[in-house]
């Protein structure tokens, strides 16, 4: 594939999954004029792409969702169900779309038929819906009222209300700067959510507040300003009148030179030229905004001069200068980019694989870290001159080796919102197939994790989530009889625990059938009723994660292939997370699963001894060698390896594995990795030698915990464990 | 540290103030309940501490309405609407 049209599928996938979660956010709240903006926009750019690479099919596909979304933004149409279900279909054919193309590296062929087709479905849900455009001062009496405190704000062309999550101090938000910094800002209030508590009662770090103002800025300057807020924003367009027509038009180019030069002369005055400088700027700055109608503009100007005629401190209208100029230019910018998705933040799109590329460099950088370590101890145990210093310089090298890892690893962080934000849709599916109406509500999407475990968690998330819909949540008539709420719930929480992350999937449903779980336990020799009798209901429960315990031979829709529950334990402790499960009959189930934070990935050798693999850690191996067994000789009980005219003590792992000094049988050639652990060489004696690969080390638990001379474990592909050696305990 | 009690019945606020400061401003406030805040040397106030002032709504020492801060101290403390 082309790199024009890699660039197209990314930003393709990316829009198409934006227009997604803003449709089915749509469709709960079809009056979020805001949500609407957003998928109007992301389909007219998913257009713009199909025409700039010539994909007149999907151009044709999404102009005719995009027309229908056009109307809905001007009020000629109601946003329902079907309209919803129209996009949604478009989103899902230019999905299969950019599969091919993924697969093929060409543009799909005969993609005609399918667009007439979509074209076909949208227009059908043409005429019936639609209704006189709405006025926004009735949806929005705040609005009506706000704007009748503040009539001399003519300029005024945006409106904004403003309720910050009331966590948001935490985030590091603070609502009133935000305001208080907005372009063009003309009028700003302030306005308790919940009427104040009595003094004594008060959390001062709750948010309680909720935040009005107007503007002379547009709306997507506004919109770009208020990025990344937490809570709920609503940002209107107002009609604009005669005068705030002229503002928009900005700042003249004549005028713009004004303001700078009047800037610029401020940036250097004597204390003599004080007094005539700063009246002569303040003037010639208000008259050039007079000059454009500014009024307002030029009321601020005046009484920021008089500030600094005061207070003897050119700042206060320096001040005033630059957010006049810093204000024009966001207009210029947001009208720049009207159009671009609202996720254009300053970050870099980087290839994951030049990120795992950077990931293995550093990984031979330890490498070679730990040669230069152990040359470093060589040179000191000679007596070199240069010992003491090559020392100071290798504790530099592993500072900062050290520091790279860690920046390196933390560039692999991603939120779980990558993963989580496609179950809304996925939800939509399973709950029409299955007949049940479930709403999800997911919490804590912005949590991050490593990007192994964000990728990794999809399957099992969806077969939990699955699983809580076909098994846990009653049929609607159940459900009534019951006194619950016809429509379930299900709960997604994301959090950060320390250093692990916890993510609970929850439903309202009948919670696990303890019964049935013992029945099935029962037949599918899973547990006999001997040992179910001595088990806690929680163990019990935990018996569905047992291998053999689902049905497997139910093949998923979602997922194209039966997984049991065990698959998805299995899968979770592949990265060294856990998964657990609590119920309570009647009122619902939830899955809790913890998973590390960061992966850390190491680099082992595989040797086997004595038909058992071990992982030697290749940061460690200096070399392997071949050696004649006359190599080898007897101190005492030991063995050492005489290499180089060094003696270096030697480990058979065969022999260590028996208990026994005596090798079963002899060669004339050992096999010996020589591996170097704080500077000390030890020589491993192993029968075989096997791959190099990079693993994810699990602490030792259960029966292997205080194992000796392991470090820790790890499941091979083909469920195998690999026991990873602890160099520095052998050598001790 | 920008809130202090400058006598009994005052507290000034200096400078600008971050939301740490909206904790001491209330345990002040409850110490004293008639005290008057004093802003004339305020540069800035966190949400956190607006919302102190707004709950408390103690008398106030504003700098002059034809500054910039005295502008929107005014605008964000004293048009507060109640529906």
């Amino acid at each position: 594939m082309n790199e024009f049209l890699e660039q197209f599928a990314i930003e393709s996938r990316e829009l198409v999954a934006q227009a997604t979660e803003g449709l089915l956010r749509l469709e709960r709240a079809p009056q979020d004029g805001e949500c609407l903006d957003a998928v109007f926009r992301a389909f007219h750019t998913l257009k713009g792409g199909a025409g700039i690479v010539k994909f007149a099919a999907m151009e044709r596909a999404v102009h005719a969702a995009e027309d229908l979304l056009s109307e809905a933004r001007t009020g000629r149409r109601e946003i329902t169900t079907a309209l919803v279900e129209g996009c949604l279909a478009s989103l899902d054919q230019v999905g299969q779309w950019l599969d091919t193309l993924a697969g093929t590296g060409e543009l799909p062929e005969g993609g005609n038929d399918r667009a007439e087709e979509l074209i076909g479905r949208l227009a059908a849900i043409d005429g019936h819906d639609r209704k006189p455009a709405r006025s926004p001062d009735v949806a929005h009496r705040w609005l009506v009222r706000f704007r009748g405190r503040h009539s001399n704000c003519t300029r005024a062309i945006t409106a904004l209300r403003y309720a910050p999550g009331s966590d948001c101090f935490y985030q590091g938000e603070d609502p009133v700067a935000r305001i208080g910094t907005l372009p063009q800002l003309l009028a700003q209030e302030l306005a308790p959510v919940n009427p104040w508590p009595s003094l004594s009662e008060l959390d001062p770090y709750t948010c309680n507040l909720v935040l009005m103002a107007l503007s002379a800025s547009s709306v997507d300057s506004v919109r770009a300003h208020m990025q990344g807020h937490s809570g709920e924003c609503e940002i209107l367009e107002l009609a604009p009148t005669s005068d705030s027509a002229a503002a928009h038009a900005g700042l003249s180019p004549r005028v713009r030179e004004v303001l700078h030069s009047q800037l610029a002369l401020l940036m250097v005055v004597s204390p003599e030229q004080f007094r005539g400088r700063v009246s002569s700027a303040g003037v010639a700055a208000a008259n050039a905004l007079r000059s454009l109608r500014r009024d307002d503009d030029a009321q601020t100007v005046r009484q920021a001069t008089d500030t600094s005629l005061d207070s003897k401190t050119t700042a206060p209208l320096s001040r005033v200068l630059e957010r006049l100029l810093a204000a024009e230019a966001q207009v210029a910018a947001g009208a720049g980019v009207s159009h671009a998705p609202q996720t254009s933040s300053p970050t870099l799109r980087v290839d994951a694989e030049r990120i795992d590329a950077l990931v293995r460099l550093t990984g031979e950088l330890i490498t070679a870290k730990h040669a230069l370590l152990h040359t470093t101890a060589r040179a000191h145990a000679e007596g070199l001159a240069l010992a003491t210093e090559l020392k100071g310089v290798s504790a530099v090298f592993e500072r900062l080796i050290g520091e790279l890892q860690q920046s390196i690893l933390a560039l692999r962080v991603l939120p779980l919102r990558t993963v989580l934000q496609r179950f809304p849709r996925v939800l939509r599916d399973l709950s029409s197939t299955l007949g049940k109406a479930v709403t999800l509500d997911v919490d804590g999407d912005h949590t991050e994790a490593d990007k192994v475990i964000v990728e990794m968690l999809f399957e099992p998330l969806l077969h939990t989530l699955r699983n809580a819909i076909d098994h846990g949540v009653e049929e609607p008539s159940v459900r009534i009889e019951r006194g619950k709420p016809v429509v379930a719930s299900i709960q997604i929480r994301a959090a950060r625990e320390g250093e692990r992350v916890v993510i609970e999937v929850e439903d309202d449903g009948a919670g696990v059938d303890i019964e049935r779980v013992r029945r099935v336990a029962v037949d599918r020799h899973i547990a006999t009723e001997e040992e179910l009798s001595t088990m806690a209901d929680v163990q019990i429960i935990d018996l569905i994660f047992s291998p053999g315990f689902s049905t497997a031979a139910t093949v998923t829709e979602m997922s194209g292939r039966g997984v049991g529950l065990d698959a998805v334990r299995t899968a979770i402790e592949r990265v060294g997370g856990s998964v657990s499960i609590a119920s309570r009959a009647g009122y619902g189930t939830c899955v809790k699963f913890s998973l590390p934070f960061s992966v850390m990935m190491t680099q082992v050798m595989t040797v086997e001894a004595a038909g058992q693999s071990f992982g030697i850690p290749v940061e460690a191996l200096v070399e392997i060698l071949r050696v004649p067994q006359s190599e080898i000789a007897r101190v005492g009980s030991a063995q050492v390896l005489v290499h180089r005219e060094r003696t270096i003590p030697l480990v058979d792992l065969a022999s260590e594995l028996h208990g026994t000094r005596e090798r079963q049988t002899e060669s004339p050639e050992a096999i010996v990795a020589l591996a170097a652990v704080s500077g000390e060489v030890i020589a491993l004696r192993v029968d075989r030698l096997g791959e190099r690969m990079e693993i994810i080390l699990k602490p030792l638990e259960g029966l292997l915990k205080g194992m000796p001379g392991i470090t820790g474990t790890t499941l091979l592909g083909d469920g195998r464990v690999l026991l990873v050696l602890d160099l520095k305990e052998m050598l001790a | 540290m920008t809130v202090r009690t400058a006598e009994r019945e005052l507290i000034v606020l200096e400078g600008e103030c971050p939301s740490e400061d909206a904790e001491m401003l209330l345990q002040r406030l409850l110490a004293a309940p008639e005290a008057v805040v004093d802003l004339q040397r305020c540069e800035s106030l966190h949400a956190a501490v607006i919302q102190v002032l707004l709950a408390a709504e103690p008398a106030l020492r504003l700098p002059p309405a034809d500054t910039a801060v005295g502008n929107w101290l005014r605008a964000v403390l004293l048009r507060v609407i109640t529906d």
